[in-house]
């Protein structure tokens, strides 16, 4: 029953497609395959105005129903290339996803498309199979927030999860804000902003950071000059100073590394230590040069502050590498697990006709204890 | 081409509540109902390279991962690579005691990937040339291939087991969603040893081989890449550094210095066939050649249903009447007579005039339900049904109707060449009919914009009424019987303009 040889896993029946759908990014490929197919802007044409939009932006149910027919339709036709109909996907979601798009995008998908199956991943759940471990500590920081949730022996700990809006959108913000202060004519788009984002603009050591905006400021990187129609200057400030939005506290006094303490801290405490030394960064913006030294180094100084050191006694952080870019880590785990025929897990289409929903975890209907389900341990 | 450029002026209603210009709809014959993208059943027809054309069947498409072998596009602008030629003296090592002078160098042909657009070449990045013009180039490859095999691989072992479980605890959820705390954890396939796999796939213990199933867990580390100390003080050249874009049309390596960029091969198109979701009867079928712009099959609303177009509209007034001319063209081969109906018909289509008797029992009975074309309901799967989306225009002008039916004589291909005058002899009412030619005719109708609407705000006027036409149904002769005749409606809205002045 188990065949190594590679023909084997490539022929199988139908291909299962994974989709991982980011605020800002989609990433579509094939199950059982070490990379995604291609990375994709999640935005498209809306036919009536003619207009760019994200998917996410939408106004209200309806509106999104219309978006996701024209995105998949091209998703499914230019970039997968598939029949969607009777086709078996893969969705990778955050538990915390709203429930309107969960239910907008089971329904695009199962009665527009008529696909055959459909299997909602979690992007937490669903990273640490990259890795071949059960215990994980996972953040996801991507466009629009950073979310976490850590995994212990393969257990997803929802009472601890952390979110805050904190990704590429604020760094974009922040960005566009000082850029149209020095050059008020130029037109900063958001793509702009985010090619000078990718291509100049870094995170910056603890110790520059906490000099940064006082009197005996450190000497900036050197300004770059980006062409254009009308080239612009980056000055070395805006460049250092660029995702420092990430690591300040909010009035709530949060951050992206406070967020991994608390989430510890809200943890039992025998899972503590492991979790600590098991991080695992995903998303888009974790890329960023210098992104987990600095959040390293946070991390350590944070343990040490009156805040946390009663609190936790952990005083050693450690970061996974997944076998691929941290932008689609996520669908690779979905990839992973989606190679395998688990056709219990999935959510066929006469089922979801005959229930007209999506199960889910916060639902009480799909979430009792059942005595059958327990499994001899 | 008119269609093609310009504003929608009039739309008709899809059974599906979509609104859309005729050019832009399809007409399926077999349920004798308009259908258009939104509605139809959209497959995968055939895949093509849009560079070299070449036609790759679906399981080859597949090995290749929808990549055109051939082609390749450039990693900086994404515009085709094209071959070129050059030309390098092959060296030959002068042998001791010969002089140098005496040996000839041979010229050899290498060829070289280039972009005509930026001017990439793969002799910038680094690529050595090839000697064979068709490819050998090298290939790009994931670094972390295997690791993920091995983890797939032991995957599969734990769904195995778990598939196996389930089956011997006889576990019959009560419903499908029973397990779903399993669905949201990894537990219960986590908790399982290696050891456990193999008593379960019949293996014997193999201490000495337990690696192999179990892939070896991801160490952590407390190092974590640190930032380079001389991104303060090196002054950064951004032309050298890659785009985002450019970075994610190879997902694998992302690399951020352009020299290390490699060309990509191509992704293929896909040529789309449209069905009908109902009757599944194809709408739509390109032909298999990618060169040819040819149908199979295209059953487009263009050649059966009458089109209707605006020809002059006097200046709106709100509350006011003014004349509205509009050309209606019958495209069929049979003569059809149009009945313009107000806006709140019912939609149901009537079948007349069916030439025996019997039949008229017969097919009514089975109009009811569905249309009688259809292949035997074992056949086909039950349609999915989609909600109708709603009509968001509203017609805000009123039309007054008339009571008389237009009659359109057959389209006749010959008769647009023919200058000697027509010889139709219909007994057309000149306030309504004002001109007719072959098969087209121009109506005038009077339209009464609603008295709230002013000049400023630039609200289009809207008019909508149903459209009434007689559908000669001849897909019912292959089956040896007599074509059927049909009413059926449509509805339309019309743009007609901008109210000019006030009342």
């Amino acid at each position: 029953m188990l065949r190594t040889y590679e023909g084997i896993r490539f022929f199988s029946d139908k291909q299962m497609v994974i989709l991982d759908i980011g605020s800002a990014y989609t990433k579509f490929g094939y199950a059982g395959e070490p990379t995604p197919r291609g990375i994709i802007r999640t935005e498209i044409k809306c036919p009536d105005t003619k207009e760019l939009r994200r998917i996410y932006d939408y106004k209200d149910t309806e509106d999104l129903y219309q978006l996701l027919v024209e995105f998949l339709h091209a998703l499914f036709f230019k970039h997968v290339v598939i029949s969607p109909k009777d086709a078996r996907i893969v969705i990778l979601e955050s538990l915390l996803v709203p429930t309107q798009f969960r239910d907008t995008l089971a329904k695009v998908l199962f009665r527009h498309f008529e696909i055959g199956s459909l299997m909602l991943l979690s992007t937490h759940l669903a990273t640490i199979s990259t890795l071949g471990i059960n215990t994980a500590l996972v953040l996801d920081i991507g466009y629009k927030e950073a979310t976490l949730i850590p995994i212990y022996e393969g257990e997803p700990i929802l009472k601890a999860w952390q979110a805050l809006p904190l990704g590429g959108q604020v760094v974009h913000e922040y960005l566009m804000k000082s850029l149209r202060e020095i050059y008020p004519n130029v037109d900063i788009t958001e793509k702009l902003v985010e090619d000078i984002k990718v291509r100049t603009c870094f995170v910056t050591t603890l110790e520059r950071s906490a000099k940064l905006r006082t009197a005996d400021a450190p000497k900036p990187p050197p300004a770059i000059k980006y062409p254009g129609i009308k080239s612009i200057n980056i000055p070395g400030e805006i460049r250092e100073e660029a995702f420092e939005v990430l690591w300040d506290r909010d009035n709530d006094n949060l951050s992206i590394p406070t967020m991994i303490l608390n989430a510890i801290i809200q943890c039992p405490i025998d899972t503590r230590r492991t979790l600590a030394e098991n991080i695992l960064l995903i998303g888009g913006t974790a890329m960023t040069k210098g992104f987990a030294s600095r959040l390293k180094s946070e991390l350590l100084t944070l343990v040490k502050s009156s805040h946390y050191s009663e609190k936790l006694k952990i005083q050693t952080f450690m970061f996974h590498t997944a076998p691929s870019k941290p932008n689609y880590t996520a669908w690779l785990g979905g990839a992973i697990f989606g190679s395998v025929d688990l056709p219990l897990r999935c959510l066929t289409k006469e089922n979801y006709l005959k229930s007209d929903r999506v199960p889910d975890w916060v639902s009480l209907i799909d979430n009792q204890r059942d005595e059958s389900t327990v499994y001899e341990t | 081409m008119s269609y093609l450029n310009q504003p929608d002026y009039v739309c008709y209603v899809c059974n599906c509540g979509s609104l859309k210009p005729i050019s832009k709809i399809y007409f399926c014959r077999h349920c004798s109902k308009i259908r258009c993208g939104y509605c139809v059943c959209q497959e995968v027809d055939s895949h093509y390279c849009p560079n070299c054309m070449e036609n790759l069947p679906s399981s080859e498409v597949r090995l290749k991962k929808n990549k055109c072998s051939n082609c390749f596009k450039c990693p900086c602008c994404f515009q085709t690579l094209s071959t070129r030629a050059g030309h390098v003296p092959l060296r030959v090592v002068p042998a001791d005691g010969e002089d140098s002078k005496d040996v000839k160098t041979t010229p050899k042909k290498v060829y070289y990937l280039s972009c005509s657009l930026c001017r990439w070449t793969s002799r910038d990045a680094g690529i050595p040339d090839q000697s064979m013009a068709t490819g050998g180039w090298p290939e790009q490859e994931n670094p972390h291939t295997s690791r993920i095999n091995t983890l797939i691989d032991y995957h599969k072992i734990l769904a195995s087991i778990e598939k196996q479980q389930s089956e011997r605890k006889k576990f019959r959820p009560k419903h499908p969603y029973m397990q779903i705390i399993y669905l949201f954890s990894f537990q219960a396939m986590f908790r399982i040893t290696s050891a456990m796999v193999r008593k379960h796939i019949g293996h014997p213990a193999k201490p000495t081989n337990e690696s192999t199933d179990q892939p070896s867990p991801a160490v952590a580390s407390t190092e974590v890449e640190e930032l380079p100390t001389d991104i303060f003080t090196e002054p950064v050249e951004i032309t050298k550094i890659t785009t985002l874009e450019q970075r994610l049309q190879q997902p694998d390596v992302q690399t951020e210095n352009v020299n290390e960029l490699r060309p990509q091969h191509r992704q293929l198109l896909v040529r789309r066939s449209q069905r009908c979701r109902v009757c599944e009867h194809n709408l739509c079928k390109p032909d298999f050649c990618s060169q040819s712009a040819k149908f199979k099959i295209q059953l487009a609303a263009f050649y059966h249903v009458p089109e209707v177009r605006i020809v002059t509209c006097e200046p709106l007034r709100p509350g006011k009447s003014s004349e509205l001319l509009l050309k209606f063209c019958n495209p069929t081969q049979h003569q059809t007579q149009v009945v313009l109906l107000p806006l709140d018909t019912p939609m149901t289509p009537i079948l007349t005039l069916v030439d025996e008797k019997e039949e008229v029992k017969q097919d009514n009975a089975q109009q009811g339900s569905e249309s009688p074309n259809l292949l035997p309901s074992i056949v086909r799967q039950v349609p999915v049904v989609e909600e109708t989306k709603s009509i968001k225009i509203t017609a805000n002008a009123d039309v007054v109707l008339p009571q008389n039916c237009l009659i359109l004589p057959r389209r006749d291909d010959a008769a647009e060449y023919d200058d000697t005058g027509d010889t139709h002899n219909f007994q057309d009412d000149p306030k309504f009919v004002i001109w007719r030619k072959g098969n087209k005719a121009v109506i005038k109708l009077h339209v009464i914009p609603h008295e709230n609407l002013e000049e400023n705000n630039n609200q289009p006027v809207v008019i909508g009424f149903v459209m009434q036409y007689r559908y000669v149904n001849t897909i019912t002769t292959l089956e040896h019987k007599a074509p059927q005749k049909l009413d059926l409606k449509v509805k339309l809205y019309l743009t007609i303009g901008n109210i000019v002045g006030s009342a």
